[in-house]
């Protein structure tokens, strides 16, 4: 699904964000990008979106190399990759069903679709009677779970999520992972950046890690830290 | 389409009352920037047609000698009726010009000519005004003929003011003009840097160049519009209660030309201000 073909990575002022990547990434599995901050985590999912080119090496999604694609494609490679970030980009005047209507107005979906497919996402997410509030009277959790029901109201292939966990106390960031979980699961390929070591621990899936751009571990069933990942 | 055309609508309107002090205070800018443009241009046509018109009034005038004879008056008769450059010509006898005088001068200075001392003329219409002087040039110093005259220096020197003056006219509609652009450009900018956000997540979500601009490229065309009509609405007024006299008086159809300027200039200004704003500051 995911293939990163030595990638390599230097902003314009001299930065490198990332070494010389290579790791293979297959359609639904859940894989954790742990790291330092300014390790370049951030960076690999921002190259997946196509926000950033690589310097060298290649991209391929779905067997197609992205780094390919015409400028005016990558909107529709968006399409297929749903988004979640640590401070949830929920449109502030736009209500809950709005917000995840948004995700499918956007794409040019009917109306029937849109009233159809909303409230049958926010029922997923547990926010059926949120659906006429705005952003700003949910908690950050709530929030959080409008972004995820967003991400995946269009069901993309991917699911990108950066720090999704971030700003939330642990009971509302088990919530979120155990939607992303569930998401998962319905064959959704999910790669997300994390600092939540408990997190990481418990869930034992495939542990990416990056240290100042490098990867340093690739670990089928891997824990947050090196060590205790070689200790098992 | 229809979904698309439909959201576009919504979206532009609910931005524009969103954000409605900002679109007042743009619609405003390019009322008053376009009604000045407008009311400079109709005083520049009114210039200009005020001095068309006193330049089709350009006679050339040959005065005889009270002396001269019959026969060189024939002979200026028919060497003015053969000269291409003339269209037509009146003659008026030396009693017809002894009453004009009379008219035109103080008794105290009319009363020292008689009828035999006053020279009899040709009042003459050049077919092209400026060839005025060639028609001067040509009989002056004739046998017979005591002085040509063209239109004073008083119209000429008008005429050159009348010139700088719609250069000025036009230099001002150009300066106003560009001033309503940057507005334009400057509210369509702070209504895009406000909602930067939302952009990130259209972005986001898929949407695409085409999809984010429409909204606010029509946002700027509705602002270019309302700006020019109510401009359009000041200019009619000027032009109807505040009409210029005489010559510089133009007819309606100079005003519907000048009005369809402004809603055009409007209109253009609205929709590529807010186009260039997008491509400078939303790289979409
Ligand atoms: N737009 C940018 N321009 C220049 N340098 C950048 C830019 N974005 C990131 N960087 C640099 O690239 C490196 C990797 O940044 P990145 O954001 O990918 O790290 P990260 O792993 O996501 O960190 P964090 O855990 O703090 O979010 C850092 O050194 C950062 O300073
Ligand atoms: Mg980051």
């Amino acid at each position: 699904m995911i293939r990163f073909e030595n990638v390599s990575k230097t902003y314009k002022n001299g930065t490198p964000a990332l070494i010389d990547i290579s790791l293979d990434i297959e359609k639904g599995e859940f894989v954790f990008l742990v790291g330092a901050s300014g390790s370049g985590k951030t960076t690999f999912l921002r190259l997946l979106l196509r926000e950033e080119h690589p310097d060298k090496g290649r991209i391929l999604e779905a067997g197609r190399d992205i780094g390919e694609l015409p400028k005016w494609r990558v909107p529709y490679l968006r399409r297929n990759i749903g988004c979640v970030f640590q401070d949830f980009r929920l449109l502030p005047n736009k209500t809950v069903f709005e917000n995840v209507a948004f995700a499918l107005e956007v794409i040019g979906r009917p109306r029937a679709t849109v009233e159809s497919q909303v409230p049958q996402i926010l029922e997923l997410v547990g926010l059926s009677d949120k659906s006429k509030n705005l952003p700003h009277e949910l908690s950050g959790g709530e929030q959080q779970r409008v972004a995820v029901a967003r991400a995946f109201v269009n069901r993309p292939l991917i699911l990108l999520a950066d720090e999704p966990t971030g700003n939330l106390d642990p009971s509302n960031s088990e919530s979120i992972m155990a939607l992303l979980e569930r998401i998962n699961r319905t064959g959704t390929t999910v790669v997300m950046a994390t600092h939540d070591k408990a997190l990481v621990d418990r869930m034992r899936r495939r542990v990416v890690e990056l240290d100042r751009g490098e990867m340093i571990r690739d670990q089928v069933r891997g824990v947050y830290g090196i060590d205790e990942g070689i200790a098992i | 389409m229809r979904v698309y055309f439909r959201y576009a609508l919504k979206e532009t309107f609910s931005n524009l009352w969103r954000n409605r002090m900002m679109t007042i205070a743009a619609i405003l800018c390019v009322a008053v920037s376009l009604a000045l443009v407008g009311s400079a241009l109709l005083l520049k046509q009114s210039a200009a047609q005020a001095s068309v018109l006193w330049q089709q009034g350009t006679r050339v005038t040959v005065w005889m000698e009270p002396t001269a004879s019959t026969t060189e008056i024939n002979g200026v008769r028919t060497q003015l009726a053969d000269l291409p450059i003339v269209k037509s010509c009146d003659y008026f006898t030396q009693t017809q010009d002894y009453n004009e005088a009379k008219k035109l001068l103080p008794p105290n200075e009319w009363a020292v000519l008689t009828v035999s001392a006053m020279p009899s003329s040709f009042r003459c219409i050049p077919t092209v005004p400026s060839d005025a002087f060639l028609v001067q040039n040509t009989f002056t110093g004739q046998p017979g003929i005591y002085q040509v005259t063209t239109p004073g220096s008083q119209i000429r020197e008008m005429n050159k003011v009348i010139r700088i003056l719609q250069i000025v006219f036009l230099a001002l509609a150009a300066v106003l003009l560009l001033s309503a652009s940057v507005l334009i450009l400057n509210t369509i900018r702070m209504a895009i840097f406000s909602r930067r956000r939302e952009v990130s997540v259209m972005k986001l979500v898929g949407a695409t160049n085409w999809f984010i601009r429409i909204p606010y490229i029509s946002e700027g065309f509705v602002q270019g519009l309302l700006g020019s009509l109510v401009a359009i609405v000041a200019v009619t007024a000027l032009h109807t209660w505040y009409p210029l006299p005489n010559e510089f008086h133009l007819d309606t159809a100079a005003l519907i030309g000048t009005n369809i300027v402004v809603l055009v200039v409007g209109i253009v200004i609205g929709s590529v201000g807010s186009a260039i704003a997008i491509r400078r500051f939303l790289d979409v």
